[in-house]
């Protein structure tokens, strides 16, 4: 963008569009993103179904200044619960996930499962779950495990391939794989997984505040009911309960109290389902699977396709949003990050900008879509709104922190000619970087956000669940799976190349 | 000192070494190289950084590895471990897996007698317990040479195990070495500890073994040959060179080798 029009002209003034320096690169890069999501939006549902978002919008921030903290039935067991699933859904994760990471180097095998898992978002999990084990405490619990040790297999594996080889090379021979691996790999590591694990842990308080949406009691569950009965105020007060348990958590996810919330949430994590070995063999041979595929009846599954939804609009509706979101996030993001950075403003106008990023940061997706559905109505338009907010928030903070690190050359410049050439030039790339990271992030989000009633794949799976017709609910799962790692692998090719973000907390 | 007719522990003929490199061909960075270590011999490496030092030691370690103990130049300490459990780690090949576990639980008992007697000899007396990212670097160079002395191996092989400690020191260490291993080979850069404390000199320049005598026939101007900076130095100020004893008798009357790194 800016970055190209001061880069020395060429010789020949054909302009920046065919310069090759790496800002213009970047400048093309984002421009045809930009333009690509321009020529596409003629094809999203934008429409805005309710009468009078504003008024709605005005009785939903009222409820927000006076939150109705005694009509909250007991918030603490709700809380607790959220907490318990986190945590113990996490440690499982872990201990699933850590021996993978071992092989993960190694394996093609573990890595394609891996990628499989974590494609799939945890609320789909819980959905696929909950058909055996009911709404009940093993379901959460797996919903939040089995992805996250997807994901910690591929973390924990890039940690520890970073680690310095020096330690293992100077090792007397025949240490023996064990004994090498705990004297001079992991203590290298070890502080960095425990960061990158504490991270998870966050990102597992807000999948467990989701489970909710589905049913199960955590914060979540009371939260859908008080916004959808219009009960503002009460709402309120529970999001404001999840900020303050958000913003507290350096101090209750103190590492000496990890034991004993483990120990108590153990206790609080209930019910436990009686669990059918023959109900989830049948459910996981067959029940999931095309009966004419199982029969070897080839006709009867192009039949059974018949059944099929739509695919086309479904996928394109997906990855629509998914782009969408993604520029979204990336215009928010080039907005948002002077006010949060100490180049600019005042102490309060950065205090306050500082409020509201946390804000949006902290509140998962699909509790932004929800909230803006019960404004807007259903279409992409709520979906687009949270999914940009939210990741553009998210990136702004951490482009704010980078920008904060640089020190201007040139003094005295007035604030746009600090913005156009001092720090964007320089934060730039990272920018660019951090949003192809999360734009994997982003497309997961979306299939889930269907479940709103915004028409992506996410839509068609609770249906699927919905009207018992879970071997179409699998196939559409399998299909997002397949749609994530083929956007995470095109992601991950645009990325912009050397650029200094070591930091893993970001996926 | 130099065993007559006995075989030698290792030695070259005429080999090309260098380190191997992923899907091309071997980097090779002492071509044509004719060697031979005794048992016995106390051999000073010198040649300025790149002449190919670290190649050549790390040949030797890879023929040597079973008898060899192993001082590397960058350390290779585990910051977060403590001193006990880096000098430890020395032997761990020795322990079972499942000691090795317990012993970063808690130390083993004779193991945690031992460092510690090898800490007091080191001058890291109390420092057993203490990060090693804690440390000043001369303490963890000590550290690293406690780890090569903790293997009790009958030959030692240092890459530049002297690096930063300061001179006295490094005559402690270097007497410590010796008087624990029957055959050393010691990179280094301070050319008068060569003269007065080796056997013999190996002298590498440009990926040439340009000098492979007893230490008694050489002066330091022969050493000087092995540094191109130090003829710039001797042409552009002849000061700082006239300054220095040039004869190697001299040398023994030195304590140590400050300033002449």
């Amino acid at each position: 963008m800016s970055e190209a029009s001061n880069a020395p002209a060429p010789h020949e003034r054909r302009g920046w569009w065919s310069a090759r320096t790496p800002g213009a690169r970047l400048a093309r890069h984002t421009l045809g993103l930009i333009a690509l999501a321009v020529v596409l939006v003629p094809f999203a549902d934008l429409a805005i179904h309710t009468r009078d978002p504003w008024m709605e919008l005005g009785r939903m921030l009222r409820g927000m200044v006076w939150p109705a903290w005694g009509s909250l039935e007991s918030p603490f067991t709700a809380l607790g619960l959220t907490i318990a699933i986190a945590l113990w859904g996490t440690l499982a994760g872990v201990v699933l996930g850590f021996p993978l990471a071992l092989l993960f180097a190694r394996s093609r095998l573990v890595r394609a499962a891996c990628a499989f898992i974590r494609a799939i978002h945890e609320l789909f999990w819980a959905l696929l779950f909950m058909q055996v084990f009911g709404l009940s405490a093993l379901t959460a619990l797996l919903a939040l495990a089995i992805p996250y040790a997807g994901i910690f297999a591929k973390v924990y594996a890039e940690i520890l391939e970073q680690t310095p080889a020096a330690p293992r090379d100077a090792l007397p021979p025949r240490c023996g794989r064990l004994s090498r691996f705990f004297y001079s790999e992991l203590p290298l590591a070890f502080a960095q997984l425990v960061a990158y694990t504490r991270y998870r842990f966050e990102c597992g308080l807000r999948a467990s505040v989701l489970l909710g949406f589905i049913g199960l009691p955590t914060l979540g569950f009371h939260l859908e009911t008080a916004f959808r009965e219009g009960r503002y105020p009460e709402a309120g007060a529970l999001l404001w309960l999840f900020y303050l348990l958000i913003a507290s958590l350096p101090w209750w996810g103190h590492k000496r109290l990890i034991p004993l919330l483990l120990v108590g949430g153990a206790w609080l994590l209930g019910p436990w389902p009686s669990v059918d070995g023959a109900l989830l063999w049948r459910f996981v041979s067959q029940d999931i699977w095309p009966a004419a595929l199982l029969a070897g009846d080839w006709a009867g599954l192009d039949q059974w396709a018949t059944r099929l939804p739509d695919l086309g609009a479904a996928v394109g509706n997906t990855l629509l949003l998914g782009l969408l979101g993604t520029v979204g996030a990336l215009l928010v993001a080039l907005a948002l990050w002077p006010l949060a950075c100490r180049h600019f403003g005042n102490r309060g106008t950065r205090l306050a900008s500082h409020g509201v990023m946390i804000m949006l940061r902290s509140t998962p997706e699909l509790m932004l879509a929800f909230i803006f559905l019960l404004l807007l109505g259903p279409s992409l338009l709520p979906a687009w709104l949270a999914l940009a907010l939210h990741n553009g928030a998210l990136i702004a903070f951490l482009v704010a922190r980078h920008a904060d690190a640089v020190t201007p050359g040139m003094p005295g410049l007035s604030a746009t000619g600090r913005y156009a050439y001092e720090l964007l030039p320089r934060v730039y790339p990272g920018l660019l970087a951090l949003l192809y990271y999360r734009a994997e992030v982003i497309l997961r989000e979306t299939a889930i956000l269907g479940m709103l009633g915004v028409a992506t794949l996410g839509y068609y799976i609770e249906e699927g669940f919905d009207y018992l017709m879970f071997d179409v609910a699998f196939f559409l799962l399998l299909i997002t799976a397949l749609l994530n790692i083929l956007v995470d692998a095109l992601s991950r090719r645009l990325r912009p190349r050397e650029v200094p973000f070591e930091d893993s907390c970001i996926r | 000192m130099v065993a007559g007719n006995r075989p030698p522990l290792v030695g070259f003929a005429g080999e090309d070494l260098g380190y191997p490199r992923k899907r091309q061909h071997d980097q090779v960075v002492l071509p044509n190289l004719t060697l031979e270590l005794h048992e016995g011999e106390r051999i000073a490496l010198l040649g300025e950084s790149g002449a190919g030092k670290s190649t050549l030691l790390a040949a030797l370690r890879e023929r040597l590895c079973r008898e060899a103990a192993w001082c590397p130049q960058q350390h290779g300490l585990v910051g977060q471990l403590s001193v006990y459990h880096n000098i430890y780690m020395g032997r761990l090949p020795e322990h079972s897996a499942l000691a090795n576990l317990w012993n970063l639980v808690h130390p083993l008992k004779r193991p945690w007698r031992d460092v510690n007697e090898l800490c007091e000899l080191l001058g890291l007396g109390g420092l057993a317990k203490r990060p090693v990212s804690q440390l000043s670097g001369g303490q963890r160079q000590r550290v690293a040479i406690g780890r090569a002395l903790y293997q009790q191996r009958t030959l030692f092989l240092g890459d530049e195990p002297l690096a930063s400690v300061d001179p006295h020191q490094a005559l402690r260490l270097l007497a410590l070495i010796d008087e624990r291993h029957a055959t050393t080979v010691i990179a280094l850069h301070q050319r008068e500890l060569a003269l007065t404390h080796f056997d013999r000199v190996w002298g590498l320049r440009g990926g040439q073994l340009v000098i492979d005598a007893p230490a008694s026939e050489l002066t330091l101007g022969d050493l000087d040959a092995l540094y191109p900076d130090a003829n710039d130095q001797v042409t552009g100020s002849r000061d700082a060179s006239n300054a220095w004893p040039t004869q190697a008798s001299d040398m023994t009357s030195l304590p140590c080798s400050r300033g002449r790194l």
